[in-house]
């Protein structure tokens, strides 16, 4: 099912949590909602799901308005960061809940609720674990309990809130992945919700940077976190160094390094801030470009990241750069030595953004 | 070793502040023998003395369970203007003494009160009648219910119910199936403070009783009339039969919690010590 936001707005009091919203999510996309707390994405997946209204504007579901349509008409599937499981229900009585409120006419036999149960706990991978009880669970099993709850009533849309804000990171790659293949199985429209960048690059078809309850940004993550159209969303996208942009004589500098190649040399008399990402630093002999000294080197795994205090710059604003372990290993690196840095890539924004 | 003290300081507590006192009313019941005993228990004004008490609690408790229930839906779960007003107003009865609250019928409903010539010409008794006494004890044991469910339900928030909507569950089925259970164990208690506070209320419906042997006289007010008669013995039987009510009361909430194990640990939640009240 497609959903579609036409204008949404959402006061609470003076405060506008949702700021006239227009967006677009396709049919059996996994959408990534993105931004810091305070941004409205939670607001906005609650109006979306029925549990909130909007002050202004429409929610269209396959066209049709469903602004005011009663959250159990929507058929949207809803997941919690804390799972909200039902803790007096069993496992079973819990992804049965849906099936057994249904009025008689539309409930399905009690065999049939047996059956379907069944075939979601394989799919969660608890099969056998049906009469244990939320408290007796581990924290991925819930989660993934509430997800089979949600998919027992068949909702053409799967709305999930932080659903892996609460579990430990080994647990959420792990899970991520697993809602990634899922979701490639059974094709259902999703929403996820999250303030964990990473974790929207690595599961999402598209992402919508959501800023002060406006749209920063929506794309591609790979298109957005190498083409990010505001000081904002490049932040937000991954880790960045900032550099101030001097102008002389009409082109851009920073540090000594010319960086007027490949940006439009910024018109007028405001500052201006170079965002260049860690890994955009290159890392070679001290003639080669800025000056810079080598304050601390940490190897994390596959990757290993320096400080470098370049020359001109304030000491305790050290520049990070990322390179790879081969390439550290080959180069001899290490602490306190002279290098010259130059910049593969960088974007050029008004300083006040 | 510091461990032993302290076990043993709240075992010497508990014996000489709880165990001792009970102990005290059975065996002062029983000094004169069972035969004493039965003979104070089975006489006609104390029977109507343990009915009254009875019939009176058997009204006034789910009068309170579904206003404490309602009560707490509306404070834990929705955002209104006067929310902390209705609070406040709850813990009342907490604040007011209970003597205080026996004198408000009396001025609301008594004979020169109020609306004092309007019963007289209906011919409806309410103070120095049986109405009166459920009115003062509705009064008086109001906040224990709603008291004991705020806080929990404020802590369990609306995902619970929200999901339950989500997955088609009408506003009924929400609340037998989802809310109800999820509150079962603070209502359970909240309904023994009630009922235990209900059948020994002595100052507000001490006012409003009007003392009448037989007719208006709740257990606590018949034991007061015998001890003041110097009838120890019938006053303590009285009384050991107020002190069983209570024991078993406790018992019947041991026996619901032993028989749902799993449950358990959702009922241990901390619980706001502010509850207090006025002698």
């Amino acid at each position: 099912m497609s959903i579609a936001l036409r204008g949404v707005t959402k006061q609470y009091g003076d405060f506008a949590a949702i700021d006239d919203i227009d967006m677009d999510v396709s049919t059996g996309a996994l959408t990534a909602l993105l931004g810091p707390s305070g941004s409205g994405k939670t607001t906005l997946l609650r109006i979306i799901a029925g549990l909130e209204i909007p002050d202004a504007g429409q929610v269209l579901f396959d066209g049709n308005d469903a602004t005011l349509w009663p959250i159990g008409d929507r058929k949207v599937g809803f997941v919690f960061q804390h799972y909200a499981l039902f803790r007096h229900m069993t496992v079973f009585e819990n992804i049965a809940f849906g099936l057994k409120v249904k009025r008689r006419r539309l409930r399905p036999a009690r065999a049939e609720i047996r059956k379907k149960v069944q075939s979601l706990l394989e799919l969660i991978q608890l099969g056998g674990e049906q009469d244990r009880y939320p408290a007796q669970l581990s924290g991925g099993q819930r989660q993934r309990v509430a997800l089979a709850r949600a998919l027992a009533v068949d909702p053409r849309v799967l709305l999930l809130d932080e659903p892996f804000g609460a579990l430990d990171s080994q647990v959420r790659h792990e899970l991520r992945r697993w809602l990634r293949r899922l979701h490639d199985e059974l094709h259902f429209t999703s929403i996820i919700v999250t303030h964990d960048q990473q974790e929207a690059i690595e599961v999402a078809d598209s992402i919508v940077v959501l800023n002060r309850g406006r749209i920063e940004q929506a794309g591609i993550p790979s298109e957005m976190y190498d083409l990010p159209n505001s000081a904002f969303v490049h932040r937000f996208l991954g880790q960045v160094n900032e550099l101030p942009v001097r102008i002389r004589d009409g082109r851009a500098y920073v540090g000594p390094i010319d960086i007027s190649a490949a940006c439009d040399v910024p018109e007028g008399g405001g500052k201006n801030v170079a965002l260049i990402r860690p890994h955009e630093i290159e890392i070679g002999e001290p003639a080669s470009g800025w000056l810079a000294t080598i304050v601390a080197v940490r190897v994390i795994g596959p990757i290993v990241r320096i400080d470098l205090c370049a020359e001109g710059q304030p000491l305790h604003e050290p520049l990070e750069a990322e390179i790879s372990r081969e390439r550290f290993e080959a180069e001899h690196f290490s602490m306190g030595q002279k290098v010259g840095l130059r910049f593969r890539r960088w974007q050029v924004y008004p300083a006040a953004a | 070793m510091s461990r032993l003290l302290l076990i043993a300081t709240a075992l010497l507590f508990l014996g000489v502040f709880l165990l001792l006192p009970l102990l005290a009313v059975f065996v002062q019941a029983l000094a004169n023998g069972f035969g004493a005993y039965y003979v104070a228990v089975s006489e006609p004004m104390a029977w109507a003395a343990v009915k009254l008490t009875l019939l009176v609690a058997a009204i006034a408790v789910p009068l309170n369970l579904v206003f404490g229930v309602a009560a707490a839906w509306a404070i834990g779960k929705f955002e209104f203007r006067g929310k902390s007003a209705l609070i406040t107003l709850i813990d009342l009865p907490f604040a007011v003494s209970p003597v205080i609250a026996g004198m408000i019928f009396i001025l609301i409903f008594g004979a020169h009160g109020w609306f004092g010539g309007f019963l007289r010409a209906e011919h409806v008794r309410v103070v120095f009648a049986v109405p009166g006494i459920v009115l003062a004890t509705v009064f008086v044991t109001f906040p224990f219910i709603a008291r004991e469910l705020i806080p929990l339900m404020q802590a369990q928030g609306n995902a619970d119910e929200e999901i339950a909507r989500s997955l088609g569950a009408t506003g009924w089925q929400c609340f037998w199936r989802v809310t109800l259970p999820n509150i079962r164990w603070g209502l359970l208690y909240g309904v023994l403070l009630c009922n235990a506070r209900s059948m020994g209320e002595f100052g507000a419906v001490s006012v409003v009783s009007g003392h009448v042997r037989g007719l208006t006289n709740t257990m606590p007010l018949h034991v007061e009339i015998l001890y003041n008669e110097y009838n120890y013995t019938a006053a303590f039987a009285v009384a050991s039969l107020l002190a069983l009510l209570a024991l078993l009361t406790l018992a019947g909430k041991n026996v619901l919690e032993w028989r749902q194990p799993e449950l358990r640990p959702a009922a241990r939640r901390p619980r706001d010590g502010t509850r207090r009240e006025p002698a």
